[in-house]
């Protein structure tokens, strides 16, 4: 399969002939990312099987009118992390109606999760990282795992250089605290 | 000083800010999914776009139909065809004399639809002739007297006719 660069795609998917053409390539060239950056944020399969369904959903909507002032990548990320969140705020709605907190179930979804296999601190740190504040979560997530630089992360979330800075650092301490306790 | 600026370069901030979470970080994805889940996340995309622009439509047809100034045109052309198909050429029938082109046809093999024909235009003779002045009685009924044998036999005389050939009968 041909490797095409972000704004071949762009321009592939504008010619109509060639729009389900360049929608799969697309897919198949961010998928893995977008699954993992939503899983880390839902935690449970499904619900991030849904909500990466949404997210390729709204680039097919939206993808025609995208400006190309901004990376394919760039935006991309941007609605994972949109969608990511509207889906928590709904979760935690909902969990209004149980006894449990939202991030109470995400942890028990984690701990019986049959698709997580790593060790015991491997689900201590995500455990720790369900713990954080949503913010702190994207950022520590974003740096941590996907390798993004502060600058990236900036234009994605629409934050200053230094308050990431600050985020990450406080949920490293955070999380290193919640590893090490125990 | 603010907290900004304590913070390390971007480069390997994980190795400064905290040993334990580097050594954590691995190569290897914990989070694993269903086999075949990659493979299949396209199509399933696709359809569910499908599935959205059908929905879409579908809204968009039955939207347009909630506007009276589409659908009140629409079914009056609709009313006015199904007078024009079955009212009219119904009312039409019922008009139709006995006697026509179809009867005609039709006498070709049914006798008595032949017969009923006939009798009905005997009756509308009838009618015609009772609204008529022509009396038929009278143009039937000869007005002269019959011939008696002597006129007869003159007759014959004058035409040299043989009387003996009557006498034989």
């Amino acid at each position: 399969m041909p490797e095409y660069s972000d704004i071949e795609l762009v321009e592939l998917f504008r010619n109509d002939d060639k729009k389900h053409y360049a929608f799969n390539l697309l897919v198949r060239k961010y998928r893995e990312k977008v699954y993992y950056f939503v899983r880390r944020m839902v935690i449970d399969h499904d619900d991030s099987d849904d909500v990466v369904q949404n997210i390729f959903i709204k680039v097919w909507n939206n993808l025609e009118s995208f400006r190309e002032d901004s990376k394919l990548f760039t935006w991309l990320y941007r609605i994972a992390v949109n969608e990511s969140l509207s889906f928590l705020k709904s979760k935690q709605l909902r969990s209004y109606l149980s006894l449990s907190s939202p991030e109470a179930m995400m942890v028990k979804s984690l701990r019986d999760d049959p698709y997580f296999d790593g060790q015991e601190i491997q689900k201590r740190l995500r455990e720790a990282i369900i713990r954080l504040p949503k913010k702190q979560q994207l950022v520590f997530n974003m740096r941590y795992y996907d390798d993004l630089s502060y600058d990236e992360m900036s234009e994605i979330l629409g934050t200053s250089v230094g308050a990431l800075k600050a985020s990450y650092h406080f949920a490293v301490k955070k999380i290193e605290d919640f590893v090490t306790s125990n | 000083m603010k907290i900004q600026e304590k913070i390390p370069d971007q480069t390997n901030d994980i190795e400064q800010l905290s040993p334990v979470l580097k050594k954590l970080r691995q190569d290897v994805e914990a989070f694993k999914v269903p086999d075949g889940y990659f493979d299949s996340l396209s199509p399933r995309i696709i359809d569910r776009i499908q599935e959205q622009e059908n929905r879409s439509f579908s809204k968009r047809f039955v939207l347009s139909f909630r506007k009276p100034l589409v659908w009140a045109p629409s079914i009056a052309s609709v009313v006015v065809a199904v007078f024009l198909i079955f009212v009219i050429p119904a009312k039409k029938v019922s008009t139709l004399q006995v006697f026509d082109e179809w009867t005609e046809i039709n006498m070709a093999y049914d006798a008595s639809y032949a017969e009923e024909a006939v009798f009905s235009e005997s009756i509308t003779i009838d009618k015609e002739l009772a609204n008529s002045d022509i009396n038929i009685t009278e143009s039937l009924t000869p007005s002269h007297k019959e011939p008696t044998a002597d006129e007869i036999k003159a007759y014959l005389k004058e035409h040299e006719t043989e009387t003996d050939i009557l006498n034989e009968y």
